[in-house]
């Protein structure tokens, strides 16, 4: 099987490149990346060829592709590969707004590809350790959540709105709203949101808290401020407080951690739990191998999430609570 | 000396009796509460006598015998009762939140300061010392510019006299109720508030559940999201301050200095786990000797009536907010008086 690696923009490319490498049967069949410098660097780093011009690798007879482009840049990436009949792993948010989204989805769908959004979350064992318990009854029914996805502030592109659509709204909101929608089964009604810019140095949002109801009179809220300092152990964070009508549940996806102290670096946090980036592209890849009609993490899945985010923006603005109809 | 007569001797009847009883230049010299039982052990405890109501304390007592009462009476009972002690000119301590309505809030205010008495409440979390200090490092500068505050608390569902807790139009929920601890708190550390947005499990959900999530837009710009929780099994708060240059993070469960825990009895009693963090001087004892101070030599307290009608007017706010299901502005007309 054929991957290639449309552009290294996004730090998530490297992983989730290590992680094909790691998969019996699957050749990387090449870097694309209009920045030579950084395309070459990963190019010779993997053993693969580099491409400057991502239509040059998408004539090498790939069965898949990832993408792994600023924000802005992922409908031109996915409609190339789309046309070219390559299944598509794109990262998330899956766009900037939802007509190139929707896009993106009746591309790949009107070309028989599969359309994946990268939602690694979904693959921490932890969170499908939790999904399951779920889905067991174990909580009854679920009444509220409250879900941080914190993290530092990344800078480069994506403290420009013009390659990333925008800040923390944008870039944290859609991994716990996907993991929200995805245990619950439902599709969130309306949000509310606060959102500005109080932390960095660079005019964009990097605070905000949103309150969403789901169809089913679930509420929850989400943290996905870039509030972490440089001094915080560790990148940041992922957890979900789950209250349902026979019990509660806390999920602390980053957890599987050692405290670490050292004089050169001071306190950290080191990981030692599964990968999720790994099973993330293994499980694109089974999907292509087996044929799936659909990706199991979808394109639509993405768009929902995204939705989410671009609602908390208008929330924010207007003061007020925004419904997804509206959207 | 100033001699305290505590009305209720409920959960925080007990806590206050037994601050007084051991707080030099105070004396508890009773303890009302029309459960007659409950007021004697209590009394029995901390050395004073007992009565069945207010009124048998104070004809027993005489007036002139009390400085202060102290009313420890479920929410909807506090209006009454410190109208009562103002009635005979005594100064009066009141447990929060200070009313359950806006109205009964001001009129009691309003009404001690009529009568020449002072009237001070119980927002405790300002002398708990871990609060203490993290305010002091924000106020230090030592996380910079604050922005994204979490704070949080709770645990199982209270169990009060006559369950007046799960009596909605009483107690007023857990946002009421307890995260009111949170909205003072936050509003001595942040200032005036512009936006309140809540959602909550009252009306949603019939069983002995509460659980509600606050999110507050303060008019410095900081954003603040709040938990309360009587969902979840076993007290504990938590307090996050994420600001430009660093973060105070703070969870009693996560650091809790003793853990006593109970050996299973052969697979059929559980053990349990009793976390404590001892203080030479409980935030309630703090909290009241401050009181008797401000009662000696007449300063301002720490926290004002003033506050704590603040206080209540955004727990109120969040409740008018998770009715509507639109964010509910503080209405900034009102003259602001603050302690500090
Ligand atoms: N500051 C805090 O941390 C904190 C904690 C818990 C409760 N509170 C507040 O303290 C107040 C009391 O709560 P609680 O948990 O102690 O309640 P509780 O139900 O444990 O105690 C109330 C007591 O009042 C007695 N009582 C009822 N009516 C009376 C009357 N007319 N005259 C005399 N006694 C009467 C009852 O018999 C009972 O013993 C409430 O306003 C609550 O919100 C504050």
């Amino acid at each position: 099987m054929k991957i290639g690696v449309i552009s290294f923009a996004h730090m998530h490319a490297f992983s989730y490149t290590k992680a094909l490498l790691e998969i019996e049967g699957v050749e990387l069949t090449g870097i694309a990346d209009p920045v030579e410098e950084r395309g070459r660097k990963y190019a010779e780093h993997f053993g693969t060829v580099y491409y400057q011009d991502y239509r040059e690798l998408l004539k090498q007879g790939l069965n898949g592709v990832i993408v792994t482009s600023e924000n802005v840049h992922h409908k031109e990436h996915v409609l190339a590969a789309a046309k070219a009949g390559v299944h598509v792993l794109c990262e998330k948010p899956l766009s900037t707004n939802i007509q190139d989204a929707q896009a993106m989805i009746d591309a790949c769908k009107a070309n028989g590809v599969l359309l994946q959004t990268a939602f690694p979350v979904r693959y921490n064992t932890t969170v499908v350790r939790a999904k399951q318990m779920i889905d067991e009854g174990k909580l009854g029914r679920i009444l509220a959540m409250k879900g941080t996805n914190r993290g530092r502030n990344p800078g480069g592109w994506f403290v420009d709105p013009e390659l990333s659509g925008g800040g923390a709204v944008i870039d944290h909101t859609v991994h716990v709203a996907d993991i929200m929608r995805w245990i619950t089964g439902t599709e969130v009604k309306d949000v509310y949101a606060e959102v500005d810019h109080l932390i960095s140095e660079n005019p964009i949002d990097d605070s905000g808290i949103l309150t969403m109801e789901f169809d089913n009179g679930v509420f929850a809220t989400l943290d996905c401020s870039w509030s972490r300092n440089k001094e915080f152990p560790t990148w940041g964070d992922v957890t979900l407080e789950i209250i349902g009508s026979e019990g509660t549940l806390s999920i602390d996806a980053t957890s599987q951690k050692l405290h670490v102290y050292t004089d050169e670096s001071g306190y950290r946090h080191h990981a030692w739990g599964d990968g999720m980036d790994a099973s993330l592209v293994r499980d694109f890849v089974s999907s292509i191998s087996s044929g799936a009609a659909e990706a199991s993490v979808t394109g639509e899945d993405g768009l929902r999430a995204l939705a989410i985010a671009l609602a908390a923006y208008q929330s924010s603005e207007g003061h007020r609570t925004v419904a997804m109809a509206e959207l | 000396m100033l001699q305290v007569l505590v009305i209720g001797a409920g959960t925080m009847g007990r806590a206050h009796a037994a601050a007084y009883a051991s707080m030099p230049g105070a004396q508890l010299i009773g303890i009302a509460d029309i459960r007659m039982e409950q007021a004697q052990q209590l009394a029995e405890k901390c050395g004073t006598r007992a009565y069945p109501s207010f009124e048998d304390a104070v004809s027993d007592l005489g007036t002139e015998r009390i400085n202060v009462i102290d009313v420890c009476l479920p929410t909807p009972l506090h209006k009454n009762y410190v109208v009562m002690a103002a009635d005979i000119g005594k100064h009066v301590i009141c447990e929060k939140p200070l009313a359950r309505s806006e109205e009964d809030a001001r009129f009691m205010i309003d009404y001690c300061q009529e009568k020449g008495v002072r009237l001070f409440v119980g927002h405790v979390l300002r002398f708990f010392p871990e609060y203490v200090k993290a305010k002091s490092i924000l106020d230090q500068g030592g996380i910079g510019k604050p922005a994204v505050i979490r704070a949080g608390r709770g645990g199982g569902y209270p169990i009060g006299w006559n369950h007046w807790y799960s009596d909605f139009g009483a107690s007023g929920g857990i946002t009421l109720d307890a995260m009111i601890h949170d909205f003072d708190y936050l509003r001595w550390c942040f200032g005036e508030v512009e936006r309140v947005y809540a959602k909550g499990l009252h009306g949603r959900h019939q069983a002995q559940l509460d659980y509600a999530l606050v999110t507050l837009r303060f008019r410095s710009g900081v954003i603040a999201h709040v938990e309360g929780t009587w969902a979840h099994e076993g007290f504990s708060m938590n307090l996050e301050m994420a600001g430009t240059k660093g973060i105070i993070d703070y969870d009693s469960a996560k650091d809790s200095p003793i853990l006593f825990k109970t050996r299973s009895n052969a697979a059929t009693i559980p053990g349990v786990a009793v976390p404590e963090s001892p203080l030479a001087r409980s935030p309630y004892y703090r909290e009241l000797e401050h009181f008797m101070s401000c009662i000696r030599d007449g300063s301002e307290p720490l926290v004002s009536a003033e506050d704590a009608y603040e206080a209540l007017r955004i727990a109120l706010a969040a409740l008018a907010s998770m009715d509507s299901g639109e964010p509910v502005l503080i209405d900034n007309t009102t003259p602001v008086i603050t302690s500090t």
